[in-house]
């Protein structure tokens, strides 16, 4: 990957990450807040972005979305690394959704 | 409350069409709803298309903390503390966007919904007047629905911890353990 094409691709995700953001919010802001993981705050911002605006953010060196999983924990299950005494596909990526719930409800 | 507005009456049967759509039952629009009975009586045979189940609903808490249905429910009580925490919804607006979320949640992990909308509103219920509450698990962390007077330091969660016969039902679409 040369150079260029990371920056353009962080653009991408930027673009296309900012764009379904404003769309979840506007439609449903409560539902929205619950998949972003995002604070009311920062909602507001990016719910009245103009679509210049999207592009003049976008388009930088650096991604805009955070990665959501920041816990050990949730990250075993989710890629069901260890075995444990629950070892089914479905049950752990749903002890998992609990944790995630969860975990953010916490941190507001 | 104005209740000859029209406009707030066309709110409430937006809402009880909804909750009909989700499976509610007669119970559940007579408490979240101002409309009389006979109207929802009404608006229920026209929505979904027959009468509604008679009897009483169920009122026990023990359902809520066998292991199955307390993994439901728990899933639905962090999705709906987290929508209570991060806006200003009505209580019953906020149960039928978490329930939404929750179904969404077990479709994605190829499991039946357990929890019914009426359960999920009675849980909410249970919460509010104390009967029940999360407690954290002291192994992973996340919140379960408990009694609440369960020991919070030595708490594991069903998830953790399954009980000896958990997970073994032959039905499909259960929670399974292995």
């Amino acid at each position: 990957m040369t150079n260029e094409q990371i920056l353009s691709e962080i653009r991408e995700a930027n673009l296309t990450y900012l764009m379904l953001a404003q769309n979840l919010i506007r439609s449903d802001r409560a539902e929205a807040l619950f998949r972003l993981g995002m604070s009311e705050e920062s909602a507001d911002l990016v719910a009245n972005l103009s679509p210049a605006q999207i592009l003049k953010i976008a388009s930088g060196n650096m991604l805009l979305c955070k990665f959501r999983v920041d816990d050990d924990i949730v990250w075993n299950l989710l890629t069901n690394h260890t075995t444990r005494k629950v070892n089914n596909d479905a049950t752990t990526r749903l002890h998992a959704s609990i944790l995630m719930s969860g975990k953010f409800a916490e941190a507001m | 409350m104005a209740t000859k507005s029209i406009l707030n009456e066309s709110r409430q049967i937006e809402r009880a069409v909804a909750l009909i759509h989700l499976g509610a039952r007669l119970q559940v629009l007579e408490s979240e709803t101002k409309l009389s009975y006979e109207r929802l009586l009404r608006l229920y045979k026209e929505v979904a298309g027959r009468s509604p189940s008679k009897g009483q609903l169920p009122f026990s808490t023990d359902w809520f903390l066998t292991w199955q249905p307390n993994i439901h429910a728990s899933l639905f009580l962090n999705i709906y503390e987290y929508l209570g925490k991060v806006s200003a919804l009505e209580d019953i607006d906020a149960v039928m966007k978490a329930y939404k979320l929750y179904l969404e949640q077990i479709a994605s992990c190829d499991v039946e919904p357990l929890l019914s909308i009426t359960r999920a509103w009675r849980l909410v219920k249970f919460v509010d007047n104390q009967m029940l509450t999360m407690t954290r698990c002291s192994r992973c962390g996340g919140h379960f629905v408990t009694e609440p007077y369960e020991n919070a330091r030595n708490y594991l969660c069903g998830l953790c911890e399954p009980p000896a016969r958990a997970g073994k039902s032959a039905l499909t679409g259960g929670i399974m353990v292995h």
